[in-house]
């Protein structure tokens, strides 16, 4: 049995926490209800905020790409696929060496990244998991149902390469030219099945 | 006691300052405030480190945090307002081949953004 004083001080350290959690909860909900938080993508975090929100996100795709097994990557006809899959899905937000995102893809909050330095960032299955699974609230789709998964490795493999590339090179492999050698090799491949 | 006073005094006046405006630097021209917002809207802070605003730490384009102490733009021009002005509407016509893309910066908002940067 306790000691009326072991009692006392129980007591006070219960009745103390409810009343606090209580008093929050008022808080909580009066800012919630009154709609005091500025929802606004135009007014931008406190950098903690900021900060905290970013390093969560790291480790959420460290956790959850951890058991993806990277195929081999970077044949040159995969990367000049993966230009035209960059082209059509991604540059819009994301931009490219030399290449602007186009206006919706600017004012965004939080904003894309640049990918030229997507190789400091992330592994390349962690590049895999968010092509293909999203990121939630920050405006990044899920990809999943939307590109095959050779197409989604195709474009992870290009982001990858893109450390290395000079606004040229990447002028280069979206362009016609690289588009029809992508055609051609496409066409060789088809006939060569065909022979065989 | 009283140097205590006086550090907290000292202390509060420079936590008032890092929260207030930021006021234009001698000689500069446009509202560094509204330069400020429209630096986010034009996704500068998608490349740059920007002082004064929460974002990643990138390091495509260089940090901003010195720009009123740089002598050159991209090492091609004089780091004057104007240039800078010029840099922020079409970096590619005094570097070709510069990898900053124009970002669509209007010359209203270059001269407001030119302003925050070189009021830090």
């Amino acid at each position: 049995m306790l000691s009326n004083r072991a009692r006392l001080i129980v007591k006070t350290v219960v009745l103390t926490l409810l009343g606090a959690g209580t008093i929050a909860a008022i808080i909580g909900l009066i800012v919630f209800r009154a709609g005091l938080y500025n929802i606004a993508a135009n007014e931008q975090h406190y950098p903690l905020i900021y900060t905290v929100f970013e390093e969560g996100l790291q480790y959420s795709i460290q956790n959850h790409a951890e058991d993806i097994q990277v195929p081999a990557l970077g044949a040159p006809a995969q990367l000049l696929r993966g230009a035209a899959v960059y082209r059509a899905n991604c540059v819009q937000c994301h931009g490219a060496p030399g290449v602007a995102p186009q206006s919706q893809g600017m004012s965004m909050q939080p904003m894309p990244g640049p990918l030229a330095d997507a190789d400091v960032n992330w592994e390349t299955r962690e590049l895999y998991w968010i092509t293909r699974n999203g990121i939630k609230m920050s405006g990044m789709p899920a990809w999943e149902y939307h590109l095959s998964d050779s197409d989604i490795w195709a474009v992870v493999a290009f982001v990858a390469a893109m450390p290395t590339m000079t606004p040229a090179d990447y002028r280069r492999m979206t362009t016609q030219q690289g588009v029809t050698e992508q055609a051609q090799h496409a066409a060789q491949t088809a006939t060569e099945g065909e022979d065989s | 006691m009283n140097g205590a006073r006086i550090v907290t005094v000292a202390a509060l006046a420079a936590l008032l300052a890092a929260c207030g405006q930021t006021r234009p630097a001698p000689g500069i021209q446009g509202d560094p405030e509204r330069g400020r917002i429209a630096l986010t809207q034009h996704a500068c802070h998608s490349c740059h480190i920007v002082p004064g605003l929460a974002g990643s730490k990138v390091y495509v384009g260089r940090p901003l945090e010195d720009m009123a102490d740089r002598r050159y733009i991209a090492g091609k021009v004089p780091n004057t307002q104007d240039n800078l002005v010029r840099w922020i509407m079409d970096p590619q016509a005094i570097d070709p081949g510069n990898a900053m893309p124009a970002m669509g910066v209007s010359e209203r908002d270059a001269i407001d953004i030119s302003a925050y940067l070189l009021s830090q």
